[in-house]
């Protein structure tokens, strides 16, 4: 894999964190209602649930694809 | 045997190994160097680095205060999951940055980044004294967390046959002789064998608890019936204060100076990337499991009246311990894993701090920092942190937690801007730095801590970069 390609990789996969950290929280739902339950959470919780556990998934590729030099580039 | 009875024997135990490993940390030592002594030489590799890290970001505030705010919140706690998944994620604008500056220029403190970013340019030593007194005010709150939560935790678990007091003074003294004699080499050590201890011990926790309640869809009905609210969808203000604290955590637990510190200590780019990509799956193994303990204690708990929220985890250890043999056994082992979490974190707040205040408040870099002051200067702050931890326990972990975040992330553009835009000069970011600390603090002393939901440290982070990011605009650049 080339280090371009390391790269894009990498900022896609920050920019799917962020849309899933978007996601977690329950702002599409209105506020004191109950969601009923799924897997036996509250609907919400475990679409948070669900969002966290495909972050830590992407950010564990993101680290794999993330190069940290031991020493500084030209021009650092 | 009692868990109280077993608390005292097992403590006694735990205080003779940790000076065994104290000194087997100091006969290992290469020299008398501080980059040997609060980086342990920069060799830690992937599995130590890892765990010291694990240990050190799930401390007392996890494991006492998580399961008190779970209880306290119902199930929009959850949030504790996200926030601490987005500390990791965070790191990705600071470690492949920082890291290769720091090992070619020899940093042991957070404020030698400062120096070496602006130097030459006005405004720089206010900038990294505003750093220093901003990241010394985040550990001494974090070293007065661990000390109260060791005082909570052992008073409980011993069933009050070591006192509060007792166990604040005397886990103190043993932190203070175990961080002079082993540095972070102790440190890395003992967080090895407590990460493992810890996850183990949580997850039995977990077990016994869905298991005595039916399953995880018995508890959300258990604790639907006793808290409806708990169950239901957060509302706006919530709901905003989740968003804000997954910066507010994300972003300043980024600069905590324990945390930079580990970056410089890793053995090299390769094994700090993979300890990385392992610490990315914790919160799922630790958070979660914690949020699920602190809201099983709302049904057992609830019908009693209303418990303080930082002893909700050492009561539930108790009730465990009663359960029989093996559950006293597992109860013992949770408690001590705790104890040696919480023990180790403020371990290496004192090594921070040390560090720090030795280092970075001199106007002119020395080659090798003087480790004998840093001890000096932690001895210090134990004492005075230890004597508050006496007088004042009326004050939430989690209360403590907000009130270093607020403070500590006006330090992030310094760090996190500086090594993304050229352009940042040290004036304005240290102008950015002191308005952003303004507002902050104003907000916490007028009661307004969150504006909508919103932190009032993450609105005066916005204050902060926008000061910083306009008075930078237009100026050349030395660098």
């Amino acid at each position: 894999m080339t280090a371009q390609l390391r790269r894009r990789l990498r900022v896609a996969l920050l920019v799917a964190i962020a849309v899933l950290y978007g996601l977690s929280v329950p702002w599409y739902r209105a506020g004191g209602s109950d969601t009923g339950t799924l897997w036996g959470l509250p609907t919400w919780v475990t679409v948070a649930v669900a969002c966290y556990g495909i972050v830590a998934v992407l950010n564990a590729l993101a680290w794999w694809l993330t190069e940290i030099p031991d020493h500084p580039e030209d021009g650092d | 045997m009692t868990l109280g009875a077993l608390g005292v024997v097992g403590l006694g135990v735990y205080l003779v190994l940790l000076i065994g490993i104290a000194v087997a940390a100091r006969l290992a030592r290469r020299d008398a160097s501080a980059g040997d002594h609060f980086l342990a030489g920069r060799e830690l590799g992937v599995f130590v680095l890892f765990l010291t890290l694990y240990a050190t970001a799930y401390s007392g505030n996890s494991l006492l205060g998580y399961p008190g705010e779970a209880y306290r919140r119902g199930f929009s706690w959850v949030m504790s999951v996200g926030f601490m998944m987005s500390i990791i994620v965070c790191f990705h604008m600071l470690a492949p940055k920082l890291r290769p500056v720091a090992i070619a220029r020899g940093f042991v403190t957070p404020g030698d980044w400062v120096r070496h970013r602006f130097a030459g340019e006005r405004g720089e030593h206010p900038l990294r004294l505003g750093v220093a007194v901003l990241m010394l005010i985040a550990l001494a709150n974090f070293l007065f967390a661990q000390l109260k939560a060791m005082g909570v935790l052992t008073a409980q678990v011993t069933g009050g046959l070591v006192s509060y007091e007792v166990g604040v003074i005397v886990l103190a003294a043993m932190i203070l002789f175990y961080e002079t004699i082993g540095g972070m080499r102790a440190v890395a050590w003992t967080d090895a064998a407590q990460g493992i201890l810890m996850v183990v011990g949580l997850a039995a926790l977990l077990g016994w608890l869905l298991g005595d309640a039916g399953g995880i869809s018995a508890l959300t009905r258990d604790v639907a019936a006793m808290r409806p609210d708990a169950v239901r969808v957060p509302d706006v203000t919530e709901r905003m204060n989740w968003a804000s604290t997954i910066v507010l955590l994300g972003v300043a637990s980024v600069v905590y100076p324990q945390a930079i510190q580990r970056v410089y200590a890793a053995r090299s780019g390769v094994a700090l990337r993979r300890a990385f990509a392992l610490m990315t799956f914790m919160p799922l193994t630790t958070t979660l499991v914690v949020l699920l303990i602190g809201l099983a204690a709302i049904p057992r708990f609830e019908a009693l009246g209303v418990v303080e929220a930082d002893r909700v985890m050492p009561l539930l250890l108790g009730i465990w311990a009663e359960a029989g043999t093996l559950q006293l056994a597992a109860a013992a082992v949770v408690f001590f894993g705790a104890l040696a979490a919480i023990m180790s974190t403020a371990d290496s707040v004192l090594l921070s701090l040390g560090s720090i205040a030795a280092e970075d408040f001199r106007h002119r870099h020395r080659s090798g920092t003087d480790a004998a002051l840093g001890k000096g200067i932690a001895a210090g702050v134990m004492i005075a942190m230890a004597g508050l931890a006496l007088a004042a326990r009326d004050v939430t972990l989690w209360g403590l937690i907000e009130l270093k975040m607020e403070l500590l992330i006006q330090c992030a553009p310094a760090f996190l801007l500086a090594l993304h835009w050229r352009r940042l000069r040290a004036d304005a970011a240290f102008a950015g730095l002191a308005v952003g600390c303004v507002v902050a603090v104003v907000g916490v002393m007028l009661d307004a801590k969150r504006i909508g939901g919103v932190h009032i440290g993450v609105i005066g982070l916005a204050v902060n970069l926008t000061i910083a990011w306009l008075g930078s605009l237009g100026r050349t650049t030395s660098r």
